[in-house]
């Protein structure tokens, strides 16, 4: 007996046939990233992240050494062959727990540089209701400071519909980039952590 | 009701299956048999020995391995121990330095060097000892950046506290910047994962003994 008719292998192929061509006429993706909306910012300007949080930069300043807000006094400043781009930052969470921020710094040239792991560089949201302070350092190349752009990712583990925070730290030429290095201080000490009520 | 024919052939399935039961029983213990065997022997698999370079180094030659996207140089090794005193047992531990500079012309993204690519050899068949990863400018897990100069580092590697060796051997692994495979649907973006074995250094550590007051 037959296993198969022809017909019925026929139908089979065409199936088979059918998913390769709609996986061909999927429409070429628009956006990297479809289901993240994208906060766009300058300086100064508060920001939406996720649902309800807000993240504002506060001051950026360029520092040839950094120091830790916790460090003891023999403890000396970490230096660098590049620059130290240091963030100052003010969040406030809204009603929900915001996910946790995954911050980093892209420039026009493609680099993308991931913060310094020292205890107090990083950003993070407080109880609903305070405004935390804070400030992140990144090692950065200066020949890639035009166009630096923060860039701080809701770090989800569903794929659901998000909203990320991208600050232009106005950096928009090698003049103005040549300026900031020229205005570098030679240390930076990270701040403590400052919590206040949201006003 | 169960008719002739049914009882007839529930005869015949059955004496079939009787006839060649002793066959199946003994083809079933000559596979467990063989493959208890091959177990004992060591496996299916021949043992070719390394494959990846072996590179000497020394402070005045150092020997530079790229692997992924980390470019090492490395120097020197140190063995250094700690004496037992009244409070503690005594410890050792092997630094091995070397310097180290981000080549990630994929991605052009700063990270940390990751334990698991700079590994201990021990010899002799011995499973890998993985490293600490990168010490740099006096920060564990230190964030080089991509397009800065080299800096110098070193890793950490638990041992015993009396060990001693003539010479160590550091395996270096590198990442490959490929993607999975999208036929069963993952992304098919490339990025560094699966670390493969590059290279082998071979280095003399000097023995450092740290001093109880410093």
């Amino acid at each position: 007996m037959k296993l198969y008719r022809p017909a019925t292998i026929a139908v089979g192929v065409l199936f088979v046939l059918i998913g390769g061509l709609t996986r061909l006429a999927t429409p070429d993706q628009v956006f990297e990233e479809q289901n993240m909306e994208i906060s766009k910012g300058t300086i100064g300007q508060p920001l939406q992240f996720g649902q309800d949080a807000s993240l504002t930069i506060v001051r950026m300043q360029l520092a040839k050494s950094v120091l830790d807000a916790n460090s003891s006094t023999d403890e000396k400043p970490i230096e660098t062959n590049g620059v130290f781009v240091a963030l100052e930052w003010e969040s406030t969470a809204g009603a929900g727990k915001p996910d946790r921020p995954d911050p980093t710094l892209t420039s026009d040239g493609d680099a993308v540089f991931t913060p310094v792991g020292l205890t107090y560089s990083g950003i993070e949201f407080g109880a609903a209701g305070f405004t935390n302070a804070g400030a992140i350092v990144f090692e950065v190349d200066p020949a890639q400071l035009e166009g630096l752009t923060l860039d701080v990712q809701p770090s989800q583990l569903w794929n659901v519909l998000n909203r990320k925070v991208s600050v232009d730290l106005g950096i928009p030429g090698a003049a103005s980039a040549q300026m900031l290095l020229d205005t570098a201080v030679d240390q930076y000490v990270l701040p403590e952590r400052d919590v206040r009520v949201a006003s | 009701m169960e008719s002739l024919d049914d009882v007839i052939d529930d005869l015949i399935a059955d004496r079939v299956i009787r006839r060649h039961r002793r066959t199946w029983l003994i083809v079933i213990g000559a596979v467990v048999v063989i493959a208890l065997l091959v177990l004992v022997t060591g496996g299916w698999k021949e043992k070719t020995g390394r494959a990846v370079p072996t590179l000497v180094a020394t402070v005045d030659a150092p020997a530079t391995v790229s692997a992924g996207r980390w470019e090492y140089s490395f120097s020197k090794a140190e063995i250094i121990r700690e004496p037992k005193t009244e409070y503690s047992a005594a410890k050792a531990e092997l630094r091995v330095y070397f310097d180290l500079r981000n080549i990630d012309t994929e991605e052009k993204e700063s990270d940390s060097l990751a334990g698991n690519l700079v590994r201990l050899v021990p010899g002799g068949g011995q499973d890998l000892i993985e490293s600490n990863g990168g010490t740099c400018r006096g920060e564990i897990g230190w964030v080089m950046v991509y397009g800065l100069p080299a800096e110098s580092c070193f890793t950490k590697f638990e041992i015993a506290p009396d060990f001693s060796a003539d010479q160590i051997e550091v395996g270096i692994l590198g990442e490959q910047y490929i993607s999975d495979n999208g036929l069963l649907g993952a992304n098919e973006e490339p990025y560094w994962h699966l670390p493969e074995a590059t290279a082998v250094v071979r280095l003399k550590p000097s023995v450092v003994v740290k001093d109880e007051e410093k």
